[in-house]
């Protein structure tokens, strides 16, 4: 820890508290960078980690990812984590290069605990879905660069005045959106989200009623759909038991789905 | 004035008393721990004076609230910047306080141009294991005093602050009689409460000198507590969570009191 003088940066306006720029005052993380020119040919191809899904159904938000983590044509990791808990309502999941992912889930949890910690008040739900939209924002240099890709999605329990489970995606600039039943991103996302329209269409009942256990196994089938078609999408692995990784928001808190239960209901109704 | 070095020790020694006196109202803060973690508690009229600084860090402060707030946003920052570049594990106390903080104040309270910092303060941070629970007391002049093992002193599971040593000195005889390290949650609130009450009876040129007697001290519990509202604050010893900061809501505390 590093010896400090007291309060030098203190402002009315807060801002100054602001984590991130805190962080890049020390160094810690690295400067926005200056809005380049597209790169056609970048020489190097970045690892990139592929298809995650949310949707709302009766227990809350379920949100779910594959497990693979690809690098052009080569299978780089096939227990990669893409549902990332933030804090004790919210979950980050992730499409895009891991390594700068992982980074902005840490600045933002971080984030939500400094703010929560340094102002004696826990952070709105419309301030959490915009610090992740500002951390999008200030990556965008990386983007054009063609390193550093990532669109997440967000589930979130707002406690607030009308307590309700809340969904959005993002996409790589910033943009937020926000959802009233399904969001899907990655490369395997067309095939999900098809799935997940028909489903929410014309399935036997809407995404919004289904229980959890129809509700895992919708999310099962999507992925094992999008690994049909897409390599960089690992779906299920059948010969070494890995399976996606399924977590659901609601007003207790995060739960994880144990493996054991999803390799059940895997065998029961996907398999 | 202070190229002599008399003139220097005057000016440090009427800027001591200066603090003191400023400090003298303060309510006291106890912290006791018991099986399942670390209790912060005190009497509060309008302000917040515990706060949690990090995962595993609690806060209790005395003095104005200007400097507190100053004091306690840098133990935040330098405590958060650890723990995202490096890990929550590496985020210690001792180090916080000793190499970052008592250096400051120090420094703060010795340049008699400068202002000092009107503040008192009371760290603790829960450890895996009761024995290394870390109560730590930090000085408006750098001074740390720590609830571990040494020359003058058995190690203790409790800390305490007061608006006067003597108040101070005086809550931890009383810990020191009272408290047992292996008390269960109700049994600490109760105990630190009654520690408070020790450490206000105390307080004031009037104040008590020796332990008060039973009925007293009850007396003036229920007296304080008519006015004031109880803050209280646990680091839960549980390693399953992450964070083991939680301030306790009012009705934790009155069903664990039993009223």
């Amino acid at each position: 820890m590093d010896p400090v003088t007291l309060g030098s940066d203190q402002n009315f306006s807060g801002i100054g508290n602001d984590f991130p720029a805190l962080l890049r005052r020390r160094g810690l993380l690295a400067p926005v960078p200056a809005q380049t020119a597209p790169v056609a040919n970048p020489a190097w191809i970045p690892t990139q980690a592929t298809t995650i899904l949310a949707f709302k159904f009766q227990g809350g938000v379920l949100v779910a990812g594959d497990r693979r983590a690809t690098s052009g044509n080569t299978v780089v990791y096939d227990r990669a984590d893409k549902v990332l808990e933030i804090d004790r309502h919210s979950i980050m999941a992730i499409a895009g290069v891991p390594a700068t992912a992982w980074e902005m889930a840490r600045v933002l949890e971080h984030s939500f605990q400094f703010f929560r910690r340094t102002q004696l008040q826990e952070m709105s739900v419309d301030g959490k879905v915009r610090a992740l939209s500002k951390l999008l924002r200030d990556n965008f240099g990386f983007v054009l660069q063609g390193v550093g890709v990532v669109v997440p999605i967000f589930a979130t329990y707002d406690a607030g005045a009308d307590p309700s489970a809340r969904l959005y995606f993002y996409d790589a600039m910033g943009a937020q959106f926000e959802v009233t039943d399904y969001a899907a991103t990655g490369s395997g996302s067309p095939a999900v989200r098809g799935i997940l329209y028909y489903e929410n269409t014309w399935g036997k009942k809407p995404l919004a009623k289904l229980n959890q256990e129809e509700a895992v196994t919708v999310a099962l089938r999507a992925l094992d759909t999008a690994a049909e078609s897409d390599t960089a999408t690992g779906g299920v692995d059948r010969n070494a038991k890995i399976f996606p990784v399924i977590k659901i928001v609601s007003r207790d808190g995060i739960t994880t789905l144990p493996e054991k239960r999803i390799a059940a209901l895997f065998k029961r109704s996907v398999a | 004035m202070i190229e002599e070095p008399y003139r220097w020790v005057e000016a440090i020694a009427n800027r001591g008393e200066y603090i003191e006196t400023q400090l003298a109202t303060g309510s006291p803060i106890a912290a006791v721990g018991y099986r399942d973690g670390i209790l912060f508690l005190t009497l509060g009229r309008n302000r917040q004076k515990l706060f949690e600084i990090y995962d595993r860090i609690g806060l209790g402060a005395i003095g104005h609230p200007g400097d507190i707030e100053r004091l306690r946003m840098a133990a935040i920052e330098l405590a958060s910047a650890e723990g995202f570049t490096r890990s929550a594990a590496d985020v210690s106390l001792r180090r916080l306080a000793h190499y970052s903080l008592s250096p400051v104040l120090k420094t703060a309270f010795e340049q008699v141009y400068g202002a000092p910092y009107l503040a008192r303060l009371l760290f603790a941070e829960i450890g895996a294991k009761q024995e290394a629970d870390l109560f730590l007391r930090l000085e408006y002049d750098g001074a740390i005093a720590t609830n571990q093992a040494g020359v003058a002193q058995a190690r203790q599971d409790f800390g305490a602050i007061s608006g006067t040593r003597q108040s101070t000195e005086l809550m931890e005889a009383y810990l020191r009689a009272e408290h047992s390290a292996g008390s269960t949650f109700e049994r600490a609130l109760k105990v630190a409460l009654d520690a408070w009450t020790v450490g206000h009876l105390a307080l004031g040129d009037g104040g008590i000198k020796e332990l008060p007697a039973r009925d007293k001290m009850v007396a003036e519990r229920k007296e304080r507590l008519r006015a004031a509202g109880i803050e209280a604050a646990i680091l839960e010893r549980d390693g399953k969570i992450a964070i083991r900061y939680r301030a306790l809501t009012e009705d934790e505390i009155h069903s664990a009191l039993g009223d």
